[in-house]
């Protein structure tokens, strides 16, 4: 049967009962956004990803791929959030091909509802899915459990309260999409600096009837300059005690030595004739 | 023995943390009622959602079609909420198709007692399901946390509802005019807004008549005064 | 393929062979035999045609009379049951089936076909009390058996019902609560409702083997079912002075007495059930026509056969005076 095994919940529960703290998700603190604006959408996300205190990766791509008129902003659990946007976008791509359609972002937001609240939760995604289709542009947000919201501007993840605030004061109705994309960056920055989840770069996607836009690192406020002073220790601020020499033809005493042949160069594969 | 609220291994097994399971799940800390007037029945909503101390959506739309002329308001989880009213859009949809007429209130709300009851233990799910039919009129049906089905001559749901429930017990007639229930859906959810901490935003109406569902909208920007859709 | 499904090549449907066939009998009705066509089910004969369920038919045609008459304030199920012998127990052995409260189901044909089509319906009737939490429409009953039975005209593996079903219904008039509910809605009653519209109602159906299916006002099949469409297309059923439910009854006797040909067949039991709304007499339950109403309609339907013989008499006597 596919699916995910939670016989180890139990024994988890057991541990903690005896004290031993429950092991803990890589989750990835984020700030996601997504902001519609006359004739199309933009979505953006920081770079950083965590686990645990640890900044795992600097500059990670939290804008995923669903199909070219929608793409997804994801939040939370960092492999939940990769693998459930490939699966959804190969079922949607599969969809489109028997169908001779282009993908709707409803039915996207659909399948990603459905397949979350099946999991209830336990796959810890949360998105923000953005599109453009034949019946318009549409913005939604998709929830752990399965919850899904359409409103005209959204954000999601640790740094989603600093990111309300750039929108809840600086929003307005029939935005052009020079003023989208730089309130989207906006809200992203202010996840940056307010949000100990967030940091590093900004990633912005715009997407129009004609076109989708991916702008990787639209903003990089967090560069690492040069330092000022050189820290490398000086050659012999290590003391040497003491020195000893093998040579080559002697290491057969400390170690066994096996020549191996090697047939032909390369690495030529075995073919049927 | 005790049954706690946090995760336990005793003799008797392990007890599970339902609190933690449902960790940084979307709630609908919510005021909805409906209400059966003379020409049909109206369904009201705040429009807050939570998650936490978070306002997930101030704006959300609690009343949702799952037919013509037959709506639900949702309370509860909201991934629970929506699940249930998707598949019981689905069987109307299919209901109709079959049978060449559209399903009576009755039909609705008994699929979606099935539906609580069977998967009681895995939902918090807390539904007001209120509809128009030509043969029955306007109904509201309640189906509350267990999954049991109350006819009522309106009904009140959610956190918020504690608050309203003297406010309507004496305020409610029966066979109001479409303006008197109005009115009264809205002063109700008023007061519930005003002393709910879970309840907000603005309130959203829904009227099922003859002539279909009518939409209606009230900003707190006005004092819910002004009617903008 | 044909030839697996054939005993032997001689049956092979194809070029006709035999001379009966050469003659023409084939091109005419009723002779097919020899062609192979009427081996299986799910076969058509070239002129479009399956004989098995034509077979079924035989089989339908050869049972004890059924009869429903829908009148304009119930419906009145009545079959000629033939006494196959001395020892049965009189008024035990009951044909006429009760599917869901409102519902009752008679057939002519094969017994045990019948009892099968009763199982099903109770199944059915069952199943959608399960999803609606409300009794079944005798129009969705219909349509759902219907749907069954043409199921067995399709398949190798099964054969077609040997039956011709009648079943008949009160839809409940009045508002009906969700199974299970509590509680009242305003004392007022729901507002906004239409209230010169009726709803609900007396229904009858009738079902062949070929899983056909019609709404009918009255319905006869079996045996008699020539004599008995005859005398029912005499009652104003549609009419506005229609028939009440009581003498749907004594007429619903009277038919099967005359459909029933004395001096060709055996004895015969009457059984009688029917079904009015929640202010008649069953209040919208399917029931068997109390004992003393049947009796009361038999002797009235003997009379009746009798006064026709005297008028026959009288009328040969006076043509008698005539010569």
């Amino acid at each position: 049967m596919p699916g995910f095994d939670f016989s180890n919940y139990n024994r988890n529960a057991a541990l903690h009962a005896r004290g031993v703290p429950l092991p803990k998700a890589t989750s990835t603190g984020t700030t996601i956004v997504g902001c519609i604006f006359e004739g199309g959408v933009v979505i953006a996300a920081d770079t950083r990803a965590t686990s645990g205190p640890i900044v795992a990766d600097k500059n990670c791509e939290k804008l995923h791929y669903i199909s070219p008129n929608i793409w997804c902003a994801g939040a939370g659990t960092a492999a939940d959030t990769e693998f459930t946007t490939a699966l959804i976008s190969s079922q949607l791509e599969l969809h489109s091909l028997s169908t001779g359609r282009k993908p709707r972002v409803v039915t996207c937001m659909t399948l990603l509802k459905q397949h979350l609240f099946r999991y209830q939760g336990h796959i810890g995604a949360y998105l923000v899915v953005a599109g453009v289709d034949s019946t318009g542009v549409h913005l939604f947000t998709v929830h752990a459990h399965g919850s899904t919201d359409k409103l005209p501007y959204v954000t999601m993840g640790s740094g989603s309260l600093a990111a309300m605030s750039v929108f809840e004061t600086q929003w307005k109705a029939q935005m052009t999409q020079d003023e989208a994309v730089k309130l989207c960056s906006e809200a992203i920055l202010a996840g940056i600096f307010n949000d100990l989840g967030s940091g590093s770069n900004v990633d912005v996607a715009v997407i129009t009837p004609d076109k989708t836009t991916l702008k990787r690192n639209y903003i990089k406020p967090n560069e690492r300059t040069q330092k000022l002073k050189s820290y490398k220790f000086a050659r012999g601020t290590t003391a040497v005690l003491n020195e000893k020499i093998i040579r080559k033809e002697d290491l057969g005493n400390f170690v066994s030595v096996q020549e191996i042949h090697v047939a032909e160069p390369g690495d030529k594969m075995e073919v049927d004739v | 023995m005790e049954f706690g609220t946090s995760g336990s291994l005793s003799e008797d097994g392990i007890h599970i943390d339902m609190d933690r399971l449902k960790k940084g799940e979307v709630n609908l800390g919510t005021s909805i009622m409906a209400v059966a007037f003379k020409d049909g029945v109206i369904l009201g909503a705040d429009s807050r959602t939570t998650t936490g101390a978070y306002i997930a959506n101030r704006v959300t739309d609690k009343l949702t079609r799952v037919h013509d002329t037959i709506w639900c308001c949702r309370s509860g989880s909201a991934a629970d909420t929506q699940a249930v009213a998707d598949i019981v859009q689905y069987q109307l949809g299919l209901f109709a198709m079959m049978n060449g007429k559209p399903p009576t209130t009755q039909t609705a709300a008994a699929i979606f007692q099935e539906i609580c009851y069977s998967n009681k233990d895995r939902l918090s799910a807390g539904l007001i399901i209120a509809g128009w039919d030509e043969r029955h009129g306007g109904q509201v049906y309640a189906i509350p946390l267990g999954g049991s089905l109350h006819k009522q001559p309106y009904s009140i749901g959610g956190s918020g509802s504690t608050y309203i429930y003297g406010f309507c017990d004496s305020n409610w007639k029966e066979n109001m005019e479409e303006a008197e229930a109005v009115d009264f859906v809205k002063e109700a959810l008023k007061e519930a807004i005003k002393w709910d901490g879970s309840s907000g935003g603005v309130i959203r109406m829904v009227v099922l008549t003859a002539k279909g569902a009518d939409r209606h909208l009230y900003l707190p920007d006005t004092d819910y005064k002004v009617r903008h859709t | 393929m044909f030839p697996e499904l054939s005993p032997g090549p001689q049956l092979l449907p194809g070029p006709r062979r035999s001379p009966k066939a050469d003659t023409g009998a084939l091109a005419t009705h009723q002779t097919s035999i020899g062609t192979g066509y009427d081996l299986a089910n799910s076969i058509f004969s070239p002129d479009g045609r399956n004989f098995q369920v034509e077979y079924a038919v035989k089989a339908v045609e050869n049972g004890g009379t059924s009869i429903g008459i829908r009148c304009k304030d119930g419906v009145v199920l009545a079959v000629e049951k033939v006494i196959t012998s001395k020892l049965l127990k009189q008024s035990a052995n009951k044909r006429i089936a009760t599917v869901d409260r409102h519902l009752g189901v008679v057939y002519s044909g094969m017994v045990p076909d019948g009892r099968h089509f009763v199982d099903r319906s109770r199944d059915e009737a069952r199943a959608w009390r399960d999803t609606f939490k409300t009794p079944i429409p005798t129009a969705d009953l219909a349509s759902r058996m219907g749907g069954y039975m043409q199921a067995y005209t399709l398949y190798q593996s099964v054969r077609p019902f040997g039956i011709t079903a009648i079943v008949g219904g009160f839809d409940s008039e009045l508002e009906a609560p969700v199974d299970g509910e509590v509680g009242n809605g305003p004392s007022v009653g729901a507002g906004g409702k239409n209230p010169d519209k009726k709803y609900g109602g007396p229904f009858l159906y009738m079902i062949e083997p070929s899983g056909l299916y019609w709404g009918y006002y009255g319905a006869a099949t079996g045996k008699g079912r020539q004599a008995a469409k005859a005398e029912l297309e005499k009652l104003d059923l549609a009419g506005t002075g229609a028939l009440t439910l009581e003498e749907a009854v004594k007429e619903a006797a009277r038919i099967i007495y005359v459909a029933h040909d004395d001096s060709k067949d055996k004895e015969f039991e009457l059984e009688m059930s029917w079904i009015s709304g929640a202010g008649g007499p069953t209040k919208g339950k399917h029931q068997e026509v109390p004992k003393a109403l049947r009796e009361e309609a038999e002797r009235l339907a003997k009379k009746s056969l009798q006064d026709d013989d005297d008028e026959d008499e009288e009328k040969k006597e006076d043509d008698k005076m005539e010569e």
